[in-house]
């Protein structure tokens, strides 16, 4: 079971993005509309399709019966970060409403279920999780806040500026091992 | 295919088709008149029919309507299979629509009609039910008659007044026949054949009529009769519980018991009849959701509601999930319909809270239904219908809660717009305003949110998508996309557009390997999907599709720039501007004349700085690669072209560097292409802003014109060269001249028909050679002959140098504006250059920290920070255009100049040498090489003492006797200068001349110049007027000097005459008069290795002779010079003079801090020197050579005592001693002393003698020394001697006494009265006296004697 963390600055730039595999297996539902599918790829195009709906992940899981399937990689990627980046669409107009900072499960689309948590220098976090582990996500979330403005506090980090530190990818990923 | 209607279940599709050759425009035209006709009254369907096919027909005054829609397609043949499971699905009835005129007669409609269904149909398909074909008449022939057409034709006259009550009628006719096949296909599926059929898979189909067992009619009511025991028996309670609860209502809403009663009895009793003839293999269940679908169509809702209760009791088991779920959908539709029915009908709309909720609840059952349904076979065409089938379940209930909303409300908006989606515009309306504050407030009031509706879209999107066909897949894209759009949704919107892209392009890519036809059909509905979605656009569909053989079957071009179109919109939602590099407009002539007040260059700059700072780079990189493989496979090669080059041109920033030399090699690649189809349009220019610098390269310093004021042509030929001392003083009157500095500044002279060369700094940001065709000049002004560069590699990542070369033709001002840049293969672009001034400065250092402020905070986040916003909204209220005037690279044409060539030197390599003062000639052969004459030519020279003098004298720090030595020899020994010695006036073009310079060893020079400036002044001017200016140029020759130093001289003094009374030269012998002569002496040191002759002359007034005094000084060896000379006395005018100021300097206050006193005397000095130096002339000759020269005498200074000495005293004393008696011993003159015996008493007689101009008020002071042996009489000192006339003489007379044998002297001095100081001794005399003894005098007398 994979999740895929990014930060966005206010200009909607990943300034630190992690995908963390989890041990827990997926619990995910499949669907038989979703089995069986037609595996014709006539075209590039319809590979993007393919990607773009979701159809190569569930043919992925499909076959990989229950191992949890790597994602992540190649077209995957991409889809991945643009279920994200659309995501914002119905972020914005939640956070416009709503003054929690954490927004559990605000946004699904094909398999993948998005949080997000806003802090008040409008940075989003934005994780892609595939199962309900909502008090997880949100110990998580809070944390990555936590260690986010650490970061913050370097008089050279900025808003938009990119987080190379290694100490902060170190702290993510083990609040990741830990909530996820 | 329009978008979703909520409520299409209800809907009786009518395909509308053309017929023969009908225009279009009148086919649409006639078209749009039937589809006014949204519903029809129940009311006006006649319901004359009989046995089977009445059952679904109203009754005569029923009140509700049947809903039409009329689609422009038919339904896909891969559908069919749907025909039982969701009869409105399917084109129930087809309208043909003919022109018919005289030549065209409606027999030949008829049969073409018949051909194109035929076409379009299958033989045996269940559907259309009924068909007609309306034929417009075309002409006002009234001869067509309208009673022999068959029964499918109906003839509209064209002079028919009502055309539109007709058409209702022709409708209402339709419509029953509709409604009548309707009672025939239940009739046949209640057969248990029917229903075997019908429960035979998932979506059951029924087989043509002629491969049915048994005729369809055979047993038709045979057990009509056993009707209510069968109620009793088999039926499950709720079932009848269901019919009975519900008559009642039915009962009142239709007003007619008897119909009721018609349709309920029959209804029920056939399909239990049918439950008891079959047994119960299979289950009725999809018999009664069927009666439910087709109540549905035809306008009764009660009955429908009815049916699908019955079924969804029987679907309770969760054994048919698809079916169950489909009756829920139909519930959910009657629900709708009910409300709009209750709104048609005035009545008040339902008070419950939200209506809506329990319908969307509903909807949401029956997607979770479909979604987790299984399907029982592996049938690839059963997975493709069951998506189909969910996806449009989810679209539906998205579309309830969308009308909601949009419409504000659960209201008699949103029903229209549910019911008949296209005919409301409530879409367009909140496209129109989709800012946010709007969408709110629809959600406010609805209290629906846009996630909510975005969530229940969200749930049709999934992997399933790809088990629809591509038609489907693409309606089913386009909804969502059009959804999200109209929620503002933009991303998610771009990310189905994508999708969409990806599925059209899928079809244009496949439908290039199928046969023609496939292809056609296949673009043709993508091209209608583009049409849809929601962007007007071509309003043609067009095949796209190349084939292999890459031949363009239609020119059409609205096809694919939909396509683009749509990508770039998508394009943009992720920040990226796709089309930011444009077509280029066609050149014309008006364009050269675009102000250029406007520079672009500044936009330019901020929008790349701020660019890089918004969206999601990888995302962004990927949907460029993306559009740019759209645009290649569509193929169009400008759109190619234009992505590769905006993204280059927006993304440098990011694109790694193999992929920048990609999208490079593909832009040219592309444009390539463009150029060999004979295409002529171009693209603008894309890359950046290549100029850094235009810079006009200095000229060769013997071309550079000097502009030099006409009033020097008069005074070159009468004085010589104008000298400098002081820097830059030269022409100005003034130090500091305010208007010189600004005209001076950036002007830049070049020649006319002179080639001038100009240079121009390119910059290439990108990681590839960036290659332009050419690059030319932008010029005003004076006409310029400028050979354009073509061809130009900027190496990657670096600032490249190309030098322009341009000729003036004429004299003027030329101004060059900027350059134009012209791509390969695209369109020349002008970029302008401003020359940088303060106030241009100020500006861009402004906007500079503006963006740098902006640059780290966020104002505008997610979409609102686009940057093509960010540069025109968020920044033009702060920074107002600058209201100055651009300035531009100017340069001065002057007239063309002749050139001058130094052909030959007397001196080798360029090389002088010579000793300290000496004088030489050196002879420079200048050729005229141009074809103008030269009538002004002037030399001057620079050497390298000139510079370390002016910069002491600019300095100010020195005194003014230094000030003045440093100015003399400035001016007055100069190392070069020119010998004049003939006037050289004209040089004709090919002339040879010889100038001569005269060198002057100067010690310290190591180097010089000579500059010869030259012009042709005096031309013919074609105006007349001469200007004020004309201008020279300058050859410069440079040498190297070398100055030997090898004499010195030091320690100059100037001695009284008597002080070396014991040298016995003959000279001062002769000029013994120690009050008219003194002694000039300096010694003369050879520090060289060679014997120098050394020669001093006297040169003074007539009534002395020449004098000179030669010696030759050995190496290392000291001479001394000794001269005598006549001593003078200057006026007071001239000595009190100040030291003069040889240079035109300004401003020069003497800093000296001397007392006036002081000053005086230095004054004094200072002339006395001078005029010392005036009388000595001192020359040095090789002792064995014939080189010579001066000896400078400058260096020696002139001390207080050298002064006295040289001065000519005021008063001349003579001072003698005489004896006083005869008796006594003789006073004896020997050799300048006097002898003198002891202790004898002698006079000293001072004969005082007034030489100077003025009578002298005088006193006299005697002093002696020894003065203890000495014995005087009176006062030595303060002798009074009155007041002494010019000329006139006094005598003193001291009588004294040696008393003791030795030398003695007495020093007499004058002073004059009421003076103090120095000055007060007018005089000075003294005399030596040998005291002997008496007898030895005696006998020194006697010996004499």
């Amino acid at each position: 079971m994979s999740h895929h963390l990014f930060i966005l600055s206010p200009s909607d730039t990943p300034i630190y993005s992690l995908t963390h595999y989890s041990n827990k297996p997926a619990q995910t539902t499949s669907y038989p509309l979703s089995s069986n599918l037609p595996s014709w790829s006539t075209s590039a195009f319809a590979g993007t399709l393919t990607a773009l709906s979701g159809a190569s992940s569930a043919t992925q899981s499909h076959h990989v019966q229950g191992g949890g399937a790597r994602m992540g990689g190649g077209q995957d990627r991409h889809v991945i970060q643009m279920i994200a980046n659309a995501s914002l669409d119905v972020i914005e107009d939640v956070m416009r409403k709503e003054s929690a900072m954490y927004l559990k499960s605000v946004d699904r689309f094909n398999e993948w279920t998005v949080s997000a948590f806003i802090t008040p220098g409008n940075t989003k976090f934005i994780l892609l999780h595939e199962s309900k582990n909502e008090e997880g996500i949100r110990g998580f979330l809070h944390e990555v806040w936590e260690v986010y403005l650490k970061a913050m506090l370097n008089p050279f980090q900025t808003a938009h500026t990119i987080i190379r530190s290694s100490v902060f990818d170190g702290r993510v990923r083990t609040s990741a091992k830990k909530y996820l | 295919m329009i978008p979703y209607a909520f409520a299409s279940l209800a809907h009786v599709q009518i395909l509308l088709l053309p017929v023969g050759q009908i225009p279009r425009a009148t086919f649409d035209a006639y078209a749009a008149e039937i589809r006014t006709f949204e519903s029809i009254r129940l009311g006006d369907i006649p319901g004359d029919a009989k046995d089977e096919r009445a059952r679904f027909m109203p009754s005569p005054l029923s009140s509700g309507y049947l809903h039409l829609s009329f689609p422009s397609h038919p339904t896909l043949p891969a559908h069919s299979p749907l025909s039982l499971f969701r009869p409105s699905h399917f084109n129930l009835g087809i309208i043909g629509i003919a022109v018919c005129s005289s030549s065209h007669p409606s027999s030949s409609a008829l049969e073409q009609f018949g051909n194109t269904l035929a076409d379009i149909y299958p033989e045996h398909s269940t559907f259309p039910l009924a068909k007609t074909c309306f034929a417009f008449q075309d002409d006002d022939e009234p001869n067509v008659g309208l009673g022999e057409n068959p029964p499918s034709l109906a003839i509209i006259p064209n002079a028919m007044g009502n055309k539109r009550l007709y058409i209702g009628t022709l409708l209402a006719d339709l419509c029953s026949q509709i409604l009548g096949e309707f009672g025939h296909l239940v009739h046949t599926l209640e057969t248990p054949l029917g229903n075997e059929y019908l429960n035979g898979t998932l979506f059951p189909t029924l087989p043509a009529a002629a491969e049915m067992p048994f005729a369809l009619d055979s047993s038709s009511f045979p057990t009509h009769s056993t009707q209510s025991e069968l109620v009793v028996s088999h039926l499950s309670t709720p079932v009848s519980n269901g019919v009975t609860r519900s008559s009642p209502g039915l009962g009142i809403l239709h007003g007619s018991n008897a119909v009721l009663q018609r349709h309920s009895s029959l209804g029920p009793s056939t399909v239990k009849k049918r439950v008891t003839a079959v047994g119960t293999t299979s289950s009725h269940a999809r018999l009664f959701k069927l009666y439910g679908d087709f109540f549905l169509l035809a306008g009764r809702p009660q009955d429908a509601r009815i049916w699908y209760q019955e079924a969804l009791n029987s679907f309770k088991t969760g054994m048919d999930p698809v079916w169950q779920a489909s009756a829920m959908e139909g519930l959910a539709v009657i629900s709708v319909l009910d409300s709009w029915a209750a709104g048609q009908g005035l009545a008040s709309i339902s008070d419950t809270k939200d209506p809506w909720m329990e319908i969307n609840e509903q909807l949401s059952q029956a997607v979770a239904i479909y979604l987790k349904a299984s399907v029982p076979s592996d049938a690839v065409q059963d997975y493709s219908l069951l998506a189909f089938v969910y996806t449009s379940a989810v679209l539906r209930q998205t579309s309830l809660l969308f009308c909601v909303w949009s419409s504000k409300g659960w209201g008699p908006f949103a029903f229209a717009s549910m019911l008949q989606p296209g005919a409301t515009s409530y879409w367009q309306k909140v496209i129109s305003d989709n800012s946010w504050v709007n969408l709110e407030r629809l959600s406010a009031i609805t209290g629906i949110t846009r996630s909510q509706i975005a969530n229940t879209v969200s749930q049709a999107h999934g992997p399933w998508l790809l088990h629809l066909g591509l038609p489907e897949r693409l309606v089913v894209l386009r909804s969502m996309a059009n959804i999200y759009s109209c929620m503002g949704y933009r991303r998610k919107e771009a990310y189905v557009l994508r999708e969409v892209i990806s599925c059209i392009m899928d079809l244009v890519v496949c439908g290039r390997d199928e046969d023609y036809q496939l292809r056609r059909s296949d673009v043709g509905s993508a091209g209608l999907a583009v049409r849809t979605a929601g962007l007007q656009n071509g309003d043609d569909i067009t095949p796209t599709g190349n084939g292999s053989l890459a031949f363009r079957p239609n020119e059409k071009m609205q096809g694919n720039q939909s396509v683009l179109r749509v990508l770039t919109y998508a394009c943009r939602a992720l920040g990226v501007d796709v089309e930011s590099v444009n077509v280029a407009a066609p050149p014309n002539a008006e364009e050269d004349n675009t102000d250029p007040d406007i520079i672009p260059f500044e936009a330019m700059s901020l929008a790349e700085s701020l660019n890089s700072s918004f969206g999601w780079p990888e995302l962004q990189v990927g949907v460029m690669r993306e559009a740019i493989a759209v645009a290649e496979a569509l193929p169009d090669p400008l759109a190619v072209a234009r992505f590769a080059l905006s993204a280059l041109k927006a993304m440098h920033s990011i694109l790694p560097a193999n992929d920048q030399s990609h999208l490079y090699q593909t832009a040219s690649r592309a444009l390539a292409m463009i150029r060999r189809r004979g295409d002529a349009s171009m693209i603008e220019y894309w890359a950046g802003h290549p100029i850094q610098s235009i810079a006009v390269l200095p000229l060769p310093l013997h071309r550079i014109p000097a502009e030099k004021p006409r009033s020097l042509l008069a005074t070159s030929s009468s004085t010589p060269h104008a000298i400098s001392i002081v820097p830059g003083s030269t022409n100005d009157l003034f130090l500091y001249n305010p208007r010189k500095s600004v005209n001076t500044q950036s002007k830049t002279i070049i020649v006319q028909n002179e080639l001038a060369e100009l240079v121009i700094t390119l910059r290439n940001p990108f990681v590839f050679d960036l290659e332009l065709h050419n690059v030319s000049l932008i010029t005003s002004g004076v006409e310029v002959e400028c050979r354009t560069i073509s061809s130009i590699m900027i190496p990657a990542n670096s600032i490249h140098v190309v030098t322009v070369s341009a000729t003036a033709k004429k004299p003027g001002v030329l101004t060059i504006k900027g350059c134009i840049v012209h791509a390969f293969n695209g369109a020349p672009k002008r970029f302008f250059l401003p020359v940088s001034t303060e106030a241009e400065e100020e500006h861009q250092s402004r906007r500079h920290s503006m963006m740098l402020c902006e640059s780290g905070r966020t104002k505008y986040s997610g979409l609102d920070a686009w940057p093509w916003d960010k540069g025109g909204k968020h920044f033009t209220h702060s920074l107002l255009p600058s209201k100055l005037k651009t300035r531009f690279l100017e340069c001065v044409v002057v007239p063309e100049q002749p050139l001058l060539r130094l052909r030959w030197t007397s001196l080798t390599h360029a090389a002088v040498m010579l000793y300290n003062g000496e004088k030489s000639t050196i002879r420079l052969t200048l050729e005229n090489v141009s074809a103008l004459p030269i009538d002004f030519l002037t030399l001057s020279f620079e050497d390298s003492t000139i510079a370390p003098a002016q910069e002491a004298l600019a300095e100010g720090q020195l005194d003014v006797f230094e000030t003045y030595e440093t100015e003399y020899d400035l001016i007055h020994q100069r190392a070069f200068s020119w010998n004049r010695d003939k006037d050289i006036k004209v040089i004709d073009p090919g002339q040879k001349i010889v100038v001569s310079v005269a060198c002057f060893g100067k010690a310290k020079c190591t180097g010089a110049t000579v500059r010869v400036s030259y012009a042709h002044a005096r031309r013919n001017d074609e105006s007349g007027a001469t200007p004020e200016i004309f201008y020279t140029r300058q050859l410069t020759y440079p040498m190297t000097v070398t100055v030997y130093h090898m004499l010195e001289c030091h320690n100059m003094n100037v001695v009284p005459l008597d002080a070396f009374s014991d040298i016995g030269d003959d000279a001062l012998q002769r000029d013994s008069d120690p009050h008219e002569w003194c002694l000039f002496s300096i010694e003369v040191r050879n520090t060289y290795g060679l014997p120098f002759e050394v020669t001093f002359d006297r040169t003074q007034q007539a009534d002395a002779p020449d004098a000179t005094t030669r010696s030759i000084v050995p190496p290392g060896s000291t001479s001394r010079i000794l001269l005598p000379i006549r001593r003078f006395r200057l006026s007071d005018d001239v000595i009190s003079r100040r030291t003069p100021i040889l240079s035109d300097r300004q401003f020069v206050v003497s800093k000296s801090s001397l007392t006036d006193a002081e000053d005086k005397i230095q004054r004094e000095l200072f002339w006395y020197r001078e005029e010392l130096l005036h009388i000595i002339h001192a020359r040095w000759k090789e002792a064995n050579g014939s080189r010579h020269g001066d000896l400078s005498l400058r260096q020696q200074c002139m001390k207080m005592h050298m002064l006295n000495a040289l001065k000519t005293d005021l008063t001349r004393i003579d001072v003698s001693l005489a004896q006083r008696c005869p008796e006594e011993p003789a006073v004896i003159l020997s050799g300048g002393t006097f002898i003198v015996a002891s202790n004898t008493v002698v006079s000293m007689v001072a004969k005082i003698t007034n030489t100077g101009p003025s009578p002298l008020a005088m006193m006299l002071d005697v002093s002696t020394s020894p003065e203890e042996h000495v014995l005087l009489q009176g006062s030595l000192t303060d002798i009074a001697l009155g007041r002494v006339e010019s000329g006139q003489s006094r005598i003193v007379e001291v009588p004294l006494c040696f008393l003791s044998v030795g030398y003695f002297e007495i020093a007499v001095e004058a002073r004059q009265l009421g003076v103090a100081g120095e000055k007060r001794r007018t005089g000075v005399a003294r005399l030596w006296a040998r005291v002997k003894e008496d007898d030895s005098l005696r006998t020194t007398s006697s010996d004499l004697e």
